[in-house]
Formats: C-alpha cells, structure tokens, sequence
C-alpha cells in the first residue's frame, strides 16, 4: 500500500459518515472512468474483503481510479445494521458515486456489485445517467433465494455439529415476521431489510440496462444457474461471462482470507478493455 | 440487544483518523478514535486486535466508539495482509504471532498521538499477539483483556482437545456422514488418528496422562506479563476446544505466582463457548459488554496512579481474585 495513493476518508450520506478509501491512478488514462464498489450485506462484506481491496490496487496500477466504501451499519461507517434496508444501502450507493466523480474528475462511473451489492449497484444504475459498465461477482438473483439460502446454510451448519435444527426455512422466516430478526451465524437478519428487498431481482433491476457488463459466477458448478442466466439472457455481445469455480465460505471469515487471483486478474483485464 | 449507536457514538465516527502506520512488514492501515473532549479523558489508548478490525458484527468499533466516548482513545487496525493493509495474506498461527506489527503500532501511537498507557484487546490469535506485545513494550501495558488463544503448540492442542472426548464421543462422530466426507483430507486422517490414539492410551493407562507442555513462546511473552505490572484476565468458554489447553497453563503456571501477580491476572471461565460463541449475536453482546466494563474497570486504577510507569499492587479490575466463573 502506498499512503499516498490510497487514501482513506469519510463523506456524507443520509447524515452519517460514510467510511471509503480512494485509489487513485497512478497513471493518467483520459476518460478513465471510476470504478465504484458496492459490497455484498453482513459477513459477506468481510469475506470478500480482500478481493476488493486487491481489484482496487490493480485498477490503480492500470490508471483506473477505484472509491471502495462502506455502506451505514457496516464496517467503519456509522449508522446501526439494524437500520439497513435496500434503499438505506442506494443511497449510500448513490453518495459514494456522486463522491468518487468529484475525486476522481472521471465523468462516468463503473459499477462492481457483489452478491446483494448486485442489485443494490442495479437500482443506482437505473437512477443515473453516468453508468459506463456493470461488473457482477456472483451476483443474487432473486433476494427472496438469497435470504433463504442464508437461513438454509445456517441451518446445514447446524446438522454439521451434529445437532438437529429445531427450525425450518418457512419457521424461520416466519420468526422474522413475527419477532422482527432472526439470528444468523452471528447477524441478524432484520424484517426490515427483508421486507424491503425480498421481491427484489437483479436481473429485473438490470432489465433496463444494456451497456457492458461482465457477470462473474464463483461457485463449484461449471454451468450458470438458472439465476445467472436471467441475468445473461438478451444481452449479447455486451456481456462477458466468467466462471471461477472456487465455493468460497461466504458466511465465515476464513485462515487465510479468501482471495481469488483469478477473479481479480479476469476483472482488471476487462475494466482495462473498457477504457 | 443489538448495538443502537448514540450520538456521542456518532460523534466519535466523526472523529475518527485514519491512520497508516509503518512496519516490517509494509504499511498497516487503521482507525484511531480520539476520546470525547467533553469527558474526563482515562489516559489509557485500547488497541483492538481482531482480524479484521472490525469483526463480526463490527463488535469492535461499536467497542471503541463507546469507549471514546467515555474518554479512552482507542485503535483498530488491519494486520499486513489483512483488510486494507499492504502484504500478501498467509494463514495466522497463535504461536507464531504478529509480534512486529503489534509493536510498530504501539510506538506509533506513542509518537503520533502521545499516547504512553495501552490496555490491549485480542481474542485467539489476536490474544497472542496481544500478549506477545509485553515483549518489547511491557512497561507501556496497563492491561490485558486475554480470550479464548490456544496455549500449546497445535498439535498438542489437538491432543489436548481429544483427552476431554472418550469412546460414546468417536462413536457419535462415527455415525456422522460429514466426518467421513471430511476423510478426504489427508490432514483429518491425522487428527482422527490422534484422537483414537489419545482416547485408545487412555484407556489403557487410565492415570498415566502425561501433562502436554505449553508452547515456549506462549510461555516466554507470560512471563513477560507476570513481570510487568499490567492487569490481565483470561477469559474462556468452558467447552472451548482452546480452554483444554490454557487449564494446563492454570495447573502448571498459575500455582507457582507471586501473589501479586496472581492478584493481577484473573481468569474467567464461562459456560458454553466464548471462542466459537461470537457466531451467536447473544454471546456477542456478553463479550463485548464484559470487554468493555473490565477496561472500564481498569480506569479507576489508571486515576488512582500518580504517573505512567509507577508499579502498583493495588486492586485488580473486575473481579478480585485469580478465579472466576460465570454461568450463561
């Protein structure tokens, strides 16, 4: 890390500080557009961590300037978890974009979304007119999947101690309803963000949406799933699709952090393309 | 309850400076949070180790913006190759602890901010590194809040772990499809080995359990701390796989304490987990609620003080004596 091309920073957003670091190029590439991060939501904020980081310091070093940040209730951002809700995280979204063009002078943004930082860059991408491109890490399709296989992982990891879950899926999710959260590997799932995003779909969001777009699929299957391909169809020679076919633990903060050189590597070569 | 931040919280965020601090081992990058200027300021800097510095739940700055609001500059940071520090990552070993960065940082505030008294936080790893601290810098230590690190070399700590289980355990795990799934890795042979091994031994030779040894590095940095004149507690969860471990440091060190050494360093069993128990948000709230009143605790020692580096026997935080256990 060099102090003087990575520095770190607080901006407003719905009257918090938002914590984010800025990397700026160390070459000059006229028109270069800035890459904004939207990380996925929880755990999955830290497991994915170091990915970022080391897209963002490659971006750099090929002239693309790069805002990570951290959206409210995350991280080192104020503002409680127990607030979270899609729009929260939009807006913040929103706040890191409007703040990575004034740092950068770059007139255009490229948007990476990490699973349900999928659909959050897909709702700020349909209320901007500065998009250059979308990248995809193993995006969420449909929330509703999304929230559910966090209560059905949990629930797996249950059985692989050796106990015998005392709920279900539809038990917990009526747990939610009913008492407001439910505890999941150390977070709680809050009734706010699930109602606010449960009918929520990327490829919906993205419908619109029709300039270059890279979708990263990091699962063992070789195929896409059915989700990733909703997200694929009709797009043409705009999209690149991409397979790692690692299975990270996106629920456990793993010895060494998960990183992916391949991931990092295939996402920098195409940023590197677009400019 | 889960954290609900306040405005005086929110009013450290504000505050906070990020900070780039060199080491051996390239730039580390971390968050320092002033202590609220409107309090009586403690004197006392709390250095969180945890990777990554926020930790699950962000326990640890919901840990230092409640504490800088009650007058403690605090510091949470990422070890090199962690978070947005520089390095490659490799995968951290307890008994190899990242003694250099914990030092770079402690100077490093010493000289930035002026900061000359430290209490330090860390749990498993980060609790050895945290205590590998006092070698270099024990005068500088007010205390230590010490959790769940295995205190043995691994492999002993495995053999450790496997003489709390017996025949009806093996068997248990026998009839598990993900235990014979797990065979696949050569790495698990062993351990399966070693527990049948230990539990096989021990049958055979009922009292002939030869007590496993304490890793020497673990040992050298307590000697360290028994020295110094910093507070500690120990705390651990009694089902802990790491809690077999540290009972052999209580059956071996702990009896053989000056006692005011012994007075200084308390340890705290709780029922259930404390290492793994951060993957339940109730456990959560306990720790970081026990964290925060122990160093809170330490405070009214700080004061009492009439300057930096003055030895003391005076009353340890928390609770007075070498032993606690709480149940939940």
């Amino acid at each position: 890390m060099k102090p003087e091309s990575e520095t770190p920073r607080f901006f407003e957003s719905g009257g918090r500080p938002l914590y984010g670091v800025y990397y700026a190029p160390r070459a000059t590439r006229p028109g270069a557009p800035v890459v904004v991060h939207s990380h996925s939501l929880g755990i999955e904020q830290l497991t994915n961590y170091r990915n970022e980081v080391k897209l963002a310091r490659a971006a750099a070093a090929r002239g693309i300037p790069t805002l990570r940040y951290h959206a409210r209730g995350h991280g080192d951002s104020a503002g409680d978890f127990a607030e979270v809700t899609l729009s929260t995280m939009v807006e913040d979204a929103m706040a890191a974009a409007d703040h990575a063009r004034r740092v950068s002078g770059s007139e255009r943004v490229v948007w990476l979304g990490v699973r349900f930082g999928a659909i959050v860059a897909a709702h700020a991408v349909r209320r901007r007119d500065d998009t250059a491109a979308v990248a995809l890490w193993e995006p969420v399709g449909r929330a509703k999947d999304y929230f559910r296989s966090q209560l059905r992982t949990m629930l797996l990891s249950q059985v692989a101690a050796g106990r015998r879950p005392d709920e279900t899926v539809d038990g917990l999710l009526a747990a939610v309803g009913r008492d407001g959260r439910v505890d999941v590997h150390g977070y709680y799932l809050h009734r706010s963000l699930l109602d606010s995003a449960c009918e929520e779909d990327s490829s919906l969001a993205l419908a619109a949406w029709t300039g270059p777009t890279l979708l990263v699929q990091i699962q063992a299957r070789r195929s896409l799933t059915p989700a990733h391909e909703a997200l694929a169809r009709g797009r043409g020679a705009t999209l690149r699709t991409e397979r790692i076919t690692e299975e990270p633990g996106w629920h456990f903060v793993s010895n060494p952090p998960w990183q992916s050189q391949q991931l990092v590597d295939l996402t920098v070569e195409w940023l590197d393309g677009l400019v | 309850m889960a954290w609900c931040e306040s405005a005086a919280e929110l009013s450290r965020a504000r505050a906070e400076q990020p900070l780039v601090v060199p080491s051996p081992n390239g730039n580390l990058f971390g968050l320092y949070t002033p202590p609220a200027p409107e309090v009586p300021a403690a004197g006392l800097c709390v250095i969180w180790f945890t990777m990554p510095r926020s930790h699950r739940n962000r326990m640890w700055v919901e840990g230092a913006r409640r504490l800088a609001a009650r007058g403690f500059a605090c510091f949470r940071f990422d070890y090199h190759g962690v978070g947005d520090s520089a390095g490659e990552p490799a995968e951290v070993e307890p008994n190899r602890p990242y003694r250099d960065d914990a030092l770079a940082v402690i100077r490093h505030l010493r000289e930035r901010f002026g900061e000359r008294r430290f209490v330090l936080y860390g749990s498993c790893f980060d609790a050895r590194t945290a205590l590998s601290a006092f070698d270099g810098e024990a005068d500088a230590i007010e205390g230590l809040f010490f959790m769940a690190a295995p205190v043995m070399e691994m492999d002993d700590l495995v053999r450790a772990d496997a003489d709390r289980k017996g025949w009806s355990h093996l068997l248990h795990a026998l009839r598990r499809p993900d235990n014979w799934r797990s065979l696949r890795d050569p790495g698990r042979w062993k351990y399966m080995a070693t527990v049948l091994g230990r539990i096989g031994g021990r049958t055979l030779n009922a009292e002939q359990r030869t007590p496993l040894p304490l890793s020497s590095g673990f040992r050298s940095h307590f000697d360290r701390l028994v020295r110094s004149r910093a507070h500690a507690l120990f705390l651990y969860g009694r089902e802990d796989r790491e809690y077999e471990s540290f009972r052999e440091a209580e059956r071996s060190l702990w009896p053989r304490l000056p006692a005011e050494a012994r007075r200084r360093l308390t340890i705290e069993v709780w029922e259930g987990q404390v290492h793994d128990g951060i993957l339940r948000v109730d456990r959560q709230r306990e720790i970081v609620e026990r964290v925060l009143a122990w160093i809170e605790a330490l405070r009214a020692r700080a004061d009492s003080l009439p300057h930096a580096g003055a030895a003391t026997a005076s009353s340890p935080p928390g609770n007075d004596g070498a032993r606690g256990t709480r149940g939940h």
